[in-house]
């Protein structure tokens, strides 16, 4: 390699770290993690292994024997060293040592037969209460216990007496264990549960409104202030940037008040007899309206920005012309104008989709995907799944999931409109030549 | 058609760039509006074309008065100085703009951008973009485009300015021949004297808002109504010398030359001022009023010499010459003038 390659890859370098760190890692880690069925219930580092409500209900489902299932859920007393030990400690030495003489390695189905044998016993506590405490020290479950490895959590099982076969026994340590698996299940939720379908369609919809929204608004922004005088055209623009420029918090807050059931359009309304509502979550509608309206102007800003500034590379001459040549203002603009705005109007779109379809964060805070679920789009969907809900479940590994099917839909997108755009002809050719 | 503009003022804000200016337009002529830089030219043009609108007086077309009508509906053609070519259209669209604009039926417009494309010569480049046209075919297409709604007048704001000059010199002809074949009244803006000399009719030449003189080429040429008008036109330039008469002579300014211009001196009282302009081609060795001075300056231009002649009180009269003179830097020469072709001014510039 010669010295310049060396020296360029030299410059490289901290770009590179950069995209390796900040994109291709995530990307990646994603990706594995997608392929998990990592949960807030199994952890992500490894787990145990335990028996309880949910274990029995599902042995049944993948085919369990019922009758073991239910032993296993029972309790069972064994009187052994360990039960003997505690009942030495709390009730004294005498009872000890007369239950380790009469019972020692007898098995209970229940409490009742422990306390009926240990009631014959003279050492005995007088106090029924005492005598149900110390049947208890003896009690050996499995059901609610933590097993920290395989082998003692099958001991623990060989304890309850259950018989098992080797594929009985396959099915139960698989079902008990706790900690996450390798798994494509994942993307078999996706394509199979209505929720994410709903999301997809949310989004479809989310990002085809509000980018027609976007452009149409930016477009006739940048429209109608160019026709204006300069002073005034510029406290307008001046104005439609203080979506952008505002904090979203503080942004989105403003509009909570505005549609509050006590605020402003309320409070408004109210003078003309209309009842008091939460205008933006009171229905479907209103709810998309907000966000379309909400998002709407935060990129109209962009959009209106971009057109102004190809408008006015726009030579005079050449608007002075089209007046010459009789157009009136709508045929300057059809004519002259908007075909001058073919590509910021393309690059808009083209960046718009890309940023809406991953941004959800004026959503989160105005409606954070409701009412019900109904303005829930796929970003948003995603982080109710993996990092935030109500129930507390947090599903990391469909998150990934979720997740990456939105990096391969954008990365798919980009390579699109790199191609649309033919970059290089882009970047070589002036798109407004005298 | 006659186009009448008829004390016609216009100000931007508190600056009154043209105050009362009249000037009519024959029809089919050819008219230069001549001036240096900043003197109103295209503010002109452009309240005549309805881009500006006008602070006072009234412009005709024909009989109509279109002071107040947007330009849309002024039927005016403009060549653009940047020819202002849509760069998203063909040379076709663009040519057919104006009809589009105007519905116009398709073949309608067909019929006639192929005509018009002929006149100015472009029928092979109709298919391409501006951008791949060169500057001289741009201001084909331009010309075209304003020509092709049969405007009342043709407008055009120094259509060569950004040509070189060899093409500057072809689309002059090319201009005045097109102008010539569909007698369309014209307008054109320049600041170029040769430009204006060659293609128009009649001259106009404007300075600081007003129309000094306007008048044939030649005429403005051979009689200037001042020593503005006499120094604009004319390359190279005339050269001014300042004096008193004396009698039936003038006497040069700081010497003691005295010129035997009694037919001028005539003109004036004895002992006033007086300024008097000759052109390069009235200063040469065979001429009978004999001047002395030291050659200063020398400038071969191929066909003809050019020579800058100081006098004994600094003054420089410029002459040109055929080639053949062996004339040298630093020689004293005693060259004439054609005393019949010396044009005299007064103090303030005015012609006597
Ligand atoms: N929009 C404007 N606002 C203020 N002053 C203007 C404006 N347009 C032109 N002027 C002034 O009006 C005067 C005449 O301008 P104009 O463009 O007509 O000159 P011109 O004769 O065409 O000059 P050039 O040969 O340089 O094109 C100039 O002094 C110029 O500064
Ligand atoms: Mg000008």
């Amino acid at each position: 390699m010669r010295r310049a390659h060396l020296l360029g890859l030299g410059f490289m370098t901290p770009a590179l770290i950069i995209v390796f760190l900040f994109f291709l890692a995530p990307v990646v880690l994603t990706a594995v993690f997608s392929f998990t069925s990592m949960s807030s219930g199994t952890g992500i580092s490894g787990g145990a292994y335990e028996i309880n409500e949910q274990t029995l209900r599902s042995l049944t489902d993948r085919g369990f024997p019922k009758a073991k299932s239910e032993k296993l859920g029972h309790d069972l007393y064994r009187i052994g060293e360990e039960g003997l030990g505690a009942v030495e400690a709390d009730f004294g030495k005498a009872f000890a040592d007369e239950i380790r003489a009469e019972l020692s390695g007898e098995l209970f189905e229940g409490r009742r037969d422990l306390e009926r044998e240990l009631k014959k016993l003279r050492s005995r506590p007088r106090s029924i209460r005492d005598l149900k405490k110390a049947a208890d020290l003896f009690k050996r479950s499995v059901l609610n216990t933590r097993f920290e490895s395989e082998t003692a959590f099958l001991d623990g099982v060989g304890e309850t007496g259950v018989e098992l076969t080797a594929d009985d026994q396959a099915v139960l340590v698989k079902t008990a264990y706790t900690g996450w698996s390798w798994t494509t299940a994942n993307y078999e939720l996706i394509t199979s549960m209505a929720s994410t379908w709903r999301a997809a369609k949310n989004t479809a919809f989310y990002v085809l409104l509000t980018l027609s929204f976007n452009v149409g608004f930016g477009l006739f922004l940048a429209i109608t202030t160019f026709y204006l005088p300069k002073g005034q055209a510029a406290i307008f623009r001046a104005i439609w940037i203080l979506p952008r420029i505002l904090p979203p918090v503080l942004y989105v807050m403003m509009w909570k008040w505005l549609t509050w059931d006590t605020g402003f359009l309320s409070i408004f309304l109210s003078n003309f007899g209309v009842e008091p509502r939460n205008w933006m979550l009171n229905s479907d509608i209103n709810a998309w309206v907000c966000i379309v309206l909400i998002n709407g102007f935060v990129g109209a800003s962009l959009g209106m920005i971009l057109f102004s500034s190809a408008l006015r590379a726009i030579p005079p001459s050449m608007l002075a012309a089209s007046e010459v040549d009789g157009a009136n203002r709508w045929q300057q603009i059809r004519h002259i104008l908007l075909p001058q705005l073919q590509w910021p109007i393309l690059f808009t779109t083209s960046y718009q989709t890309l940023s809406l379809l991953t941004s959800f964060d004026y959503i989160y805070l105005s409606t954070d995907g409701g009412p019900g679920r109904s303005t829930e789009v796929w970003a948003l969907y995603t982080f109710h799944t993996a990092l935030n809900n109500y129930g507390g479940v947090l599903q990391y590994g469909l998150g990934a999931a979720l997740a990456l099917v939105l990096v391969v839909i954008g990365i798919a997108a980009s390579l699109f409109y790199l191609r649309l755009f033919k970059f290089n002809e882009l970047v070589s050719q002036p798109r407004i030549e005298q | 058609m006659r186009i009448l503009l008829d004390q016609f003022t216009k100000t931007f804000g508190a600056t009154t760039v043209i105050d009362k200016m009249s000037l009519d337009i024959e029809s089919g002529e050819m008219l230069a509006l001549l001036g240096p830089s900043g003197c109103g030219k295209s503010t002109t043009l452009f309240a005549i074309c309805g881009i500006h609108r006008m602070n006072g007086g009234r412009l005709l077309f024909g009989e109509r008065d279109v002071t107040h009508l947007p330009s849309q509906m002024r039927n005016v053609g403009v060549v653009f100085q940047n020819y202002a070519l849509y760069p998203h259209m063909n040379a076709f669209d663009n040519i057919a703009f104006p009809l589009m604009i105007r519905k116009m039926a398709k073949p309608e417009i067909e019929r006639k951008v192929l005509a018009i494309a002929e006149l100015v010569h472009i029928e092979g480049l109709l298919k391409r973009k501006p951008a791949q046209l060169s500057g001289g075919q741009q201001q084909r297409v331009a010309l075209a485009r304003a020509l092709v709604r049969e405007p009342d007048i043709l407008l055009l704001d120094e259509p060569l300015a950004n040509l070189d000059a060899k093409l500057r010199l072809e689309m002059r002809s090319e201009i005045r021949r097109i102008q010539q074949e569909t007698g369309i009244s014209a307008v054109l803006v320049t600041h170029d004297q040769v430009e204006a000399m060659s293609m128009a009719d009649r001259i106009a030449i404007m300075d600081q808002g007003q129309i000094v003189q306007l008048a044939a080429p030649k005429d403005m040429y051979d009689e200037p109504v001042t020593d503005f008008v006499a120094s604009f036109l004319g390359n190279p330039p005339i050269a001014f010398l300042q004096g008193t008469v004396e009698g039936k002579t003038i006497r040069l300014e700081n010497s003691d030359i005295v010129l035997p211009l009694d037919a001028q001196a005539a003109k004036q009282g004895n002992g006033t001022p007086i300024r008097i302009g000759v052109r390069p081609e009235h200063f040469q060795p065979e001429h009978p009023v004999k001047i002395s001075g030291k050659i200063s300056f020398i400038e071969e231009q191929g066909r003809e010499e050019l020579f800058d002649v100081t006098l004994s009180n600094g003054m420089r009269l410029r002459s040109v010459q055929a080639n053949g003179g062996a004339f040298r830097l630093g020689d004293e020469v005693s060259w004439g003038l054609a005393a019949d072709k010396v044009l005299t001014f007064d103090p303030s510039g005015r012609r006597i």
